[in-house]
């Protein structure tokens, strides 16, 4: 390429610019994400950065959209690798024949870069194929025109490529030509015209590709193409906690109670905030948006993303953005708030690793602590678990009801066995969950498994309160059972609820309560597998399997009850489209088992139908909520599907009778 | 505005049957280890004294008889629901008086207190169901006295309150002091406490009188309960012989014969 000191000092100048306001929007990014509150304890940095290579580089997650991943991978590898010709080309601006350092220019890379053109073009084809063609559900709300803008950009950058360098070849013959195919051909193309032509034909080219570029720099600190420098951070700042956890507050110390204004939140959810790519696989996954209702996690980043930057920079300038609507109650309003499942679905699937329901929960709290504003039979259940330990207002059930039938002892009676048998509020005070237990309790005596119980001493493990924004009578619950539990030197906790699980397991350690914690399908299917129990009665059903949140998504256990079913003789086993994963949750998680579900479609029914779809005779889970909610569903649509307990049927399988007799 | 709200603690209604047990000696329902909550109605009417705190101002005193030992809960949820102080008067005895001498001893303790316009009560306790405080309270304080009150509309010129009626509702204006009782109703449903106000509620006043302290009293109520009973409810299981034909018929017959069909 010819060089001249005036390309030399335009391009200097142009990139002066386009630099200066890049790092001018860049930094107030940075410093609107420090407004938010710290300190946010870190995973360990193997995992973060094991996580950075499969999520950035591999794209793990956006590859679950086939389409739009391949898409997406073929347009990121297209940047790093044309990177080079970037780098290249100013390079040769300065200094005529420069090349990169160590690699220079072989046609080997010229290759490379060919290839990268073609793949990035048809990334830009497949991307415009989505947009206007099949368009999927979960692009709906993204913002249009920047994303048709954006699609121009890169389309144009690698437009304007390929033509500076067809020139170039016709113009200059360099070295590097017999590699690049692709603008080999479109030189093949227009070496026929004269040459002042292709000479204009490059120079336009050339400085076309090298203004889009600088403008597109200069774009990137707005809106979701953000992401190209956010997400890295974001994906390598990845929260010390498990999936399941919600991080404690002290609410002796705290000055707020949960989030009602930006300062309230960690930087970390800024972080998230400015991290999302507006992809909308959390709104596609999302059973609350799926049927019809108010939440949508993507609007929860993007509206914060706005509601941030328009009072965090007045806040910065040093004054307020006087109109500016609440965070709780007008950019979210309370129904928003409320119909979060926390299931996890969205986190699951987010491929910047936000983390949607810390954010939905923060400012649960601090409706429910310091607004005390609740839906009204959620209030309830929240007396109820304050006066009498559990959330089922009306239950009229002892704790032990269950128990006709069967032998267990309880631990205040000097029973001493090597578990404990939490049995948990949803299962011991709702009839329908008694048989699940009476068939446990009677797989675990086969086994020789002995396992005692609290029996009254039980109370709410808390999750509904922490989940529903109640982290003080959280807090007070989790005491009283920790102390319960260590006065009777209790290690070793099976229970068949996932949420008690996932609190006992990832929750309870946050203050001090350590126990090995067991769900009742991982025991069994570890009973089985060593041939501590032998299924042998064939039990021919058809069965699906419903995954509870808590168990899979939120624990990552989607095995143990599937190798369960699988070593009972005679079930054939069928998968709903959505499920492990993707598993769609019955309706009840979050704390809204005690909200009438009215807008839009009803959760649980939906999940009835998905189970019904698969011809399946039963469907099976391991939660008394998810049991509940099914068999809620079930007797509204009228299916002939059947919901069971795992342990159910596995008890039916054993010879001798373990089944109960009204079980049928 | 000063008012008064009784609120009386009663042993869980929601509790399983199993644990509702009597006690012979004193013909009373057992209390201890059972779960203590404040009875039902009560409820309702902290709320609406808190509405009318909230609305126009008031100063609310959450008056309970109970023995000290038993009362914390119930007294700290209602300063935490947002009363203002609270009066007990710890007598071990409470639980086994009877309704008209529970009526005297709450009025010798509102005149004690002194101040009062209002003085609510709930419309009937969740575990004696006698419906006669209220009436008996204002006839011991002289003051007027509405039932069954679902909420109060206007208290800055004459008191205006709704009265609950079968299908509707009675609009009634009454004169101040008064003593209202008041039933449940979309208006008044109890709110949750705040966790600010549940930590600063440690610090509000609670007084602790005895009975002593209220002066002589005559302490029955001129009623006396002799005898309690739990209702037994038993089940009979009959088997039907011979085939499934013969069977059916029979069970047909036994249904008529019960009215069953
Ligand atoms: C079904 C029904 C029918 C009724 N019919 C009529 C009618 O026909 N005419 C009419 O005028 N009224 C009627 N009433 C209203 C009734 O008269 C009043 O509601 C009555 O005053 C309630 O008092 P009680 O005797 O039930 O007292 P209790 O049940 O003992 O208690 C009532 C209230 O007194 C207070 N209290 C009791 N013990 C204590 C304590 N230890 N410490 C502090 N406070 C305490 C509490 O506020 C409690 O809620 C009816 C009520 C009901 C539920
Ligand atoms: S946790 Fe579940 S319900 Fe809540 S926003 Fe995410 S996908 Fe929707
Ligand atoms: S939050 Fe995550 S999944 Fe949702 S739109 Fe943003 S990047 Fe996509």
């Amino acid at each position: 390429m010819e060089s001249s000191w005036l390309r030399a000092l335009v391009v200097l100048a142009l990139v002066v610019v386009a630099g200066a306001i890049f790092t001018r929007k860049l930094l107030l990014v940075y410093r609107l994400i420090r407004l938010g509150a710290g300190p946010v304890p870190l995973a360990p940095p193997g995992e973060r950065l094991r996580d950075l290579v499969a999520q950035v580089l591999g794209h793990r997650k956006v590859l679950r959209r086939p389409l739009a991943g391949v898409l997406h991978l073929f347009i990121f590898w297209g940047f790093l690798v044309l990177l080079t010709t970037i780098i290249q080309a100013m390079g040769e601006a300065f200094s005529p024949g420069w090349t990169l350092p160590v690699i220079g220019q072989p046609p080997l890379l010229a290759a490379l870069q060919d290839l990268f053109i073609a793949l990035v073009l048809i990334g830009v084809g497949m991307a415009l194929w989505m947009r206007l063609v099949s368009r999927p559900r979960r692009l709906e709300g993204q913002d249009r025109r920047g994303a048709y803008l954006i699609l121009g950009f890169i389309g144009g950058i690698m437009i304007t490529l390929l033509l500076s360098r067809a020139g170039q070849i016709v113009l200059e013959s360099p070295a590097w030509a017999p590699g690049a195919a692709l603008s080999g051909f479109v030189a093949g193309a227009i070496a026929g015209a004269p040459r002042a032509v292709v000479r204009g034909v490059f120079e336009v080219a050339w400085w076309g590709h090298l203004l889009i570029i600088l403008i597109f720099l200069t774009w990137i600190p707005e809106g979701k193409h953000l992401h190209l420098i956010t997400l890295v951070p974001n994906i390598l700042l990845k929260k010390a906690r498990p999936r399941g956890a919600l991080a404690p507050i002290d609410i002796e110390q705290a000055e707020h109670l949960g989030i009602s204004s930006i300062e309230h939140s960690t930087w970390k959810d800024m972080l998230d905030a400015f991290a999302c790519m507006e992809c909308g696989r959390c709104v596609e996954v999302c059973p609350a948006n799926a049927t019809g209702k108010e939440l949508d996690p993507r609007r929860l980043h993007t509206d914060l993303r706005t509601h941030l930057t328009r009072v965090g920079s007045a806040r910065l300038a040093g004054g307020e953005a006087a109109d500016a609507p609440a965070l709780v109650g007008g950019v979210f309003s309370e129904a928003f708030l409320w119909q979060c499942l926390t299931c996890g679905a969205c986190v699951e699937e987010c491929p910047a690793a936000n983390d949607h329901i810390d954010k939905i929960v923060g400012m649960r709290r601090h409706l429910v602590m310091e607004e005390a504003r609740v839906p009204d039979t959620m209030g309830d259940a929240l007396r109820s678990l304050e006066a009498r330990g559990h959330p089922f207002r009306g239950a009229g059930l002892s704790r032990t009801a269950w128990t006709a039938g069967v032998e267990v002892k309880t631990l205040a009676d000097g029973g001493r066995a090597e578990w404990l048998l939490w049995v948990g509020c949803a299962s011991a005070l709702n009839e329908r969950n008694h048989g699940s237990l009476r068939a446990l309790v009677r797989v675990l005596q086969r086994a020789g498994v002995e396992a005692a119980i609290l029996g009254d001493e039980e109370a709410c493990t808390g999750d509904p309160a922490r989940r529903m924004g109640n982290e003080y009578l959280f807090q007070q619950l989790a005491q009283q059972n920790i102390e319960t539990l260590n006065r009777y030197g209790v290690r070793k906790i099976l229970t068949a609820c996932p949420h008690c699980y996932n609190t006992f397991k990832n929750e309870y350690p946050q203050f001090g309560g350590q126990y090995e914690v067991w769900h009742h399908t991982q025991l069994l299917a570890r009973l089985v597998e060593e041939r501590r129990l032998a299924p042998s009665e064939a039990v021919p059903l058809t069965v699906t399997f419903h995954d509870p949140c808590y168990l899979g998504r939120h624990n990552g256990e989607y095995d143990a009850p599937r190798r369960v079913l699988a070593a009972i003789p005679g079930v054939r086993t069928v998968e709903m489209a959505q499920c492990r994963e993707r598993g769609f949750c019955c309706g009840a998680g979050g704390g809204l088992y005690w909200v009438e579900d009215r807008v839009g479609q009803r959760i649980n029914h939906v999940r009835t139908d998905h189970a019904t779809a698969t011809g399946a005779q039963v469907v099976a889970t391991a939660c008394p909520f998810c049991m509940l909610m099914l068999e809620d569903g079930v007797a509204a649509r009228e299916a002939k599907i059947r919901p069971m307990d795992v342990a159910e049927l596995l008890g039916r399988s054993l010879a001798g009778g373990s089944a109960e007799r009204s079980g049928g | 505005m000063d008012i008064i709200v009784c609120l009386k603690q009663v042993v869980d209604p929601e509790l399983p049957a199993r644990d509702f047990a009597i006690d012979p000696a004193t013909r009373r329902q057992v209390r201890e280890g059972r779960p203590l909550v404040l009875s039902t109605y009560d409820e309702n009417a902290l709320e609406v004294a808190l509405q009318m705190k909230d609305h126009q101002g008031a100063k609310v005193t959450a008056l309970t008889i109970a023995p000290q030992a038993t009362v914390g809960d119930t007294v700290r949820l209602a300063l935490a629901m947002g009363a203002d102080e609270a009066v007990v008067i710890d007598d071990p005895r409470s639980p086994e008086l009877s309704g008209p001498a529970r009526a005297r001893m709450l009025a010798a303790v509102i005149r004690k207190i002194g101040r009062y316009d209002l003085v609510l009560t709930g419309c009937e306790s969740a575990d004696l169901v006698e419906r006669l405080i209220a009436p008996l309270l204002a006839e011991e304080l002289g003051a007027a006295c509405v039932t069954f009150v679902a909420r109060i509309d206007a208290a800055d010129g004459p008191l205006v309150v709704r009265r609950q009626a079968d299908e509707g509702y009675h609009v009634v204006e009454a004169r101040l002091p008064a003593v209202l009782s008041v039933t449940s109703d979309e208006a008044n449903r109890p709110r949750l406490p705040k966790v600010k106000d549940i930590v600063t509620a440690k610090r509000k006043p609670v007084q602790i009188w005895t009975p002593g302290d209220l002066g002589s009293m005559a302490d029955d109520g001129g009623v006396e309960v002799r005898d309690v009973a739990i209702p037994q409810r038993t089940g009979k299981c009959e088997f039907l012989t011979g085939d499934p034909a013969q069977q059916a018929e029979a069970l047909a017959l036994r249904l008529r014969e019960l009215k069953l069909l």
